[in-house]
C-alpha cells in the first residue's frame, strides 16, 4: 500500500554560519499510513517542525527522500500537487490569515489551485462547516477567539481537499477553551471525514487518543508505537525532558509503592475503571 | 486609543448605490470627475449638483458625513481659491489691496476652482463611504486586469492591499499591547511637546515593526504551503458579474455628462 508521507533516512543539516554545521534532523526513517491520527512528541528544539516543513516541500531534505503520496518533495514538478496533498497548518492563527473575511480565507487556497468558482463555495462551505465556523463566514477574522481562528486556519487547509493535514503545534498559543475547540475538530476530521492528521505538540493529553505517537529527541525519533506503548516508557520520556499524562504519572508512582497497577493507563476513565473494579 | 480608527470610511448599507458593481462605481467616479471638468459656466454646475443629491438620497448617506470628507482638504481649498483669486491676470479690476488685485477673471477662475475641487472630493468620498475596502479592491484588480499585459502589477496591488486590510486591526491591537507594557514600565506617551512625544513613540514602533517582519515572513511561508503562486492560474471564488442596475447607473451618468456637455456649448 502507498503511504500518504514516506521518510527514507531524512537528513537536515542547517547552515547557521558559514562553518558550523547543525544536523536537525537524523537519519529519519516514517512511514504514515492513509486515515490515521499521528501524534509527534518532542521539546523545543528536538527537530519536529523542521520535521514538519519536509512534509509539504517547504524544507527539502539534505540527505535522503520525503515521499507525499509517492512523489518526490525535490521534484519541482510535484511541488503544488505536494502543497495540496499535505496542508500545513501554523502555531500562530494570525500570521496565516491572508484574506479580511473568513470565507474569502478559506477560499484562498482552492483559489490559488486554479478551481471554478462554483465549486470553490462549495469547498468552502463544507470546510467551514467541518470545523463549526458556517456561522461566521462574513466576520473578519481579528473579531474571533484564538482558538476560532485557528480553526478558520484548518478549514482554509480543508477547503484544499488533502490527504493529510499536519498541524505544528496548533495549540500552543490557545487558552484552555481554544485548545480543546481545536483537538475535537481535529479528531472528529480524522474520525468522520478520513483525513490523515499528523499532530505536532507538546501536550501530552494531545495524543492519548491517537493511532501512534512518535516522541522526536535531538532530532531523532526515540520512541514510536501506540500511545500506552509509548506512555509507559515514564523514566525515558522524563530524561529527554518530556512529562506523561498525569494519570500515568500517578499509575507509576502506585506501582513504584507496591500496588499492581498496569502502567499503560492514559486517561482518568480508564483508572477509574481499573480502581473500581 | 487606537480603537476607533476604522480603515477607509466605509458607512453599510444595502441601497442600491452600495449594491452597485465596485468596477462600475469606479468607473462613474472618474466619469464625474471629467464632467465635472468640463463645465464652464455656474449654471452647468446645477446638473452636478442634482447628480450628487440622487446620489446621496439613494445611498441613504448622511450629509454630515460628507461635509466630513471636506474637512481635511479646507486648506488646500483656501489655498487654492485665494492664489487663483490674487495672482490671476486680466480683466477689470475690482478691488486693490496693496499690491494684491481681485480682476474679474481671477475671482471667476477662483469660484469654478473651489467648485471642481469641492466636487471632486464629494465624489471620491461617496465611493469610499458606500464601497467596502474589500469590493473595492476587488473592483480595482479587476480594472487593472487588462493593464497586467503592459506590466501593471493588477494581481499584487490587489493582494497587498487586501493583506494591508487584514493586517490593519491585528497591528493595531498590538501596538494597544506594546503601549500597555512601556506605559507599565513608566513610558510617557502622552506630556511633553511635539519633540519630546515623538521621541517617546520610538520605543512603541521598533517592536512594533520587528513582529511586523515576523509576521510577513510567517505568512509568506503560509502563503506558500497554500499553494500561493501569484496571480497565474488563480480563479476567484467571488466573481463580479454587471447586474441591469449597473447599466441603469451607467445611463444616468451619461445623461448628466451630456447635459453637461450640452450646456457648455450651447448655452450661455
Amino acid at each position: 500500500m502507498e503511504h500518504v508521507i514516506n521518510t527514507q533516512n531524512l537528513s537536515f543539516e542547517y547552515h547557521a554560519e558559514e562553518q558550523t554545521r547543525h544536523l536537525v534532523l537524523k537519519d529519519i526513517n516514517l512511514q504514515f499510513e492513509k486515515g490515521q491520527f499521528i501524534g509527534i512528541i518532542g521539546h523545543n528544539g528536538s527537530g519536529k517542525s523542521t520535521l514538519a516543513k519536509h512534509f509539504n516541500a517547504l524544507l527539502l531534505p539534505t540527505e535522503g527522500k520525503v515521499y507525499v503520496k509517492g512523489m518526490d518533495t525535490k521534484d519541482t514538478n510535484h511541488l503544488w500537487d505536494i502543497r495540496q496533498a499535505a496542508g500545513l497548518v501554523f502555531q500562530n492563527p494570525d500570521n496565516q490569515i491572508v484574506a479580511a473575511i473568513v470565507e474569502e480565507d478559506v477560499a484562498f487556497g482552492p483559489e490559488n489551485l486554479g478551481i471554478p468558482p462554483d465549486e470553490i463555495r462549495e469547498r468552502v462551505e463544507y470546510a467551514l462547516k467541518a470545523v463549526g465556523m458556517w456561522e461566521y463566514k462574513d466576520y473578519p477574522p481579528h473579531m474571533l477567539s484564538g482558538g476560532q481562528k485557528q480553526r478558520v486556519a484548518i478549514a482554509g487547509i480543508i477547503a484544499m481537499k488533502p490527504e493529510c493535514i499536519i498541524l505544528d503545534e496548533p495549540t500552543a498559543m490557545l487558552d484552555p477553551i481554544g485548545r480543546r475547540e481545536v483537538i475535537s475538530t481535529i479528531k472528529k476530521l480524522n474520525k468522520e471525514d478520513g483525513i490523515t492528521v499528523i499532530l505536532i505538540t507538546h501536550f501530552m493529553e494531545e495524543v492519548v487518543d491517537a493511532d501512534r505517537v512518535i516522541v522526536m529527541d535531538d532530532g531523532k525519533v526515540v520512541l514510536d508505537g501506540t500511545p500506552k506503548e509509548v506512555f509507559k516508557e515514564v523514566t525515558l520520556l522524563k530524561k529527554i525532558g518530556l512529562s506523561v499524562p498525569q494519570v500515568t504519572e500517578l499509575a507509576h508512582q502506585l506501582k513504584r509503592e507496591g500496588f499492581d497497577v498496569p502502567l499503560d493507563i492514559l486517561t482518568v476513565e480508564e483508572m477509574v475503571e481499573f480502581l473500581c473494579r | 486609543m487606537f480603537r476607533n480608527i476604522t480603515i477607509g470610511q466605509y458607512i453599510p448599507g444595502d441601497s442600491v448605490v452600495h449594491k452597485l458593481d465596485p468596477r462600475i462605481k469606479i468607473i462613474i467616479t472618474f466619469i464625474f470627475i471629467v464632467a465635472t471638468f468640463l463645465i464652464n459656466k455656474l449654471s452647468g454646475y446645477l446638473f452636478a449638483v442634482f447628480y450628487l443629491y440622487l446620489i446621496i438620497t439613494i445611498s441613504k448617506i448622511p450629509f454630515s458625513y460628507i461635509l466630513k470628507g471636506l474637512r481635511p482638504v479646507i486648506i488646500i481649498l483656501l489655498l487654492t481659491v485665494s492664489l487663483n483669486m490674487f495672482f490671476t491676470p486680466g480683466g477689470t479690476i475690482l478691488y486693490t489691496l496693496g499690491p494684491l488685485k481681485i480682476t474679474t477673471t481671477g475671482l471667476r477662475l477662483a469660484v469654478f476652482m473651489g467648485l471642481r475641487l469641492i466636487f471632486l472630493i464629494i465624489g471620491t468620498s461617496l465611493l469610499t463611504l458606500t464601497t467596502s475596502p474589500i469590493s473595492l479592491t476587488d473592483g480595482i484588480e479587476h480594472i487593472l486586469k487588462p493593464f497586467s499585459r503592459i506590466g501593471v502589477p493588477a494581481h499584487e496591488l490587489a493582494m497587498m492591499m487586501t493583506i494591508a486590510l487584514r493586517f490593519i486591526p491585528t497591528l493595531i491591537e498590538e501596538a494597544e499591547k506594546i503601549m500597555k507594557a512601556q506605559m507599565a514600565r513608566g513610558a510617557d506617551f502622552e506630556s511633553g511637546n511635539i519633540v519630546k512625544r515623538a521621541k517617546g513613540l520610538v520605543p512603541l514602533l521598533v517592536p512594533l515593526f520587528i513582529s511586523a517582519f515576523r509576521r510577513a515572513d510567517e505568512l509568506a511561508v503560509a502563503m506558500e504551503s497554500r499553494c500561493y503562486r501569484g496571480g497565474q492560474n488563480r480563479t476567484r471564488m467571488k466573481q463580479l458579474k454587471i447586474q441591469p442596475r449597473d447599466y441603469q447607473a451607467l445611463a444616468v451618468t451619461l445623461i448628466m455628462v451630456l447635459l453637461i456637455v450640452w450646456n457648455r456649448v450651447w448655452t450661455w
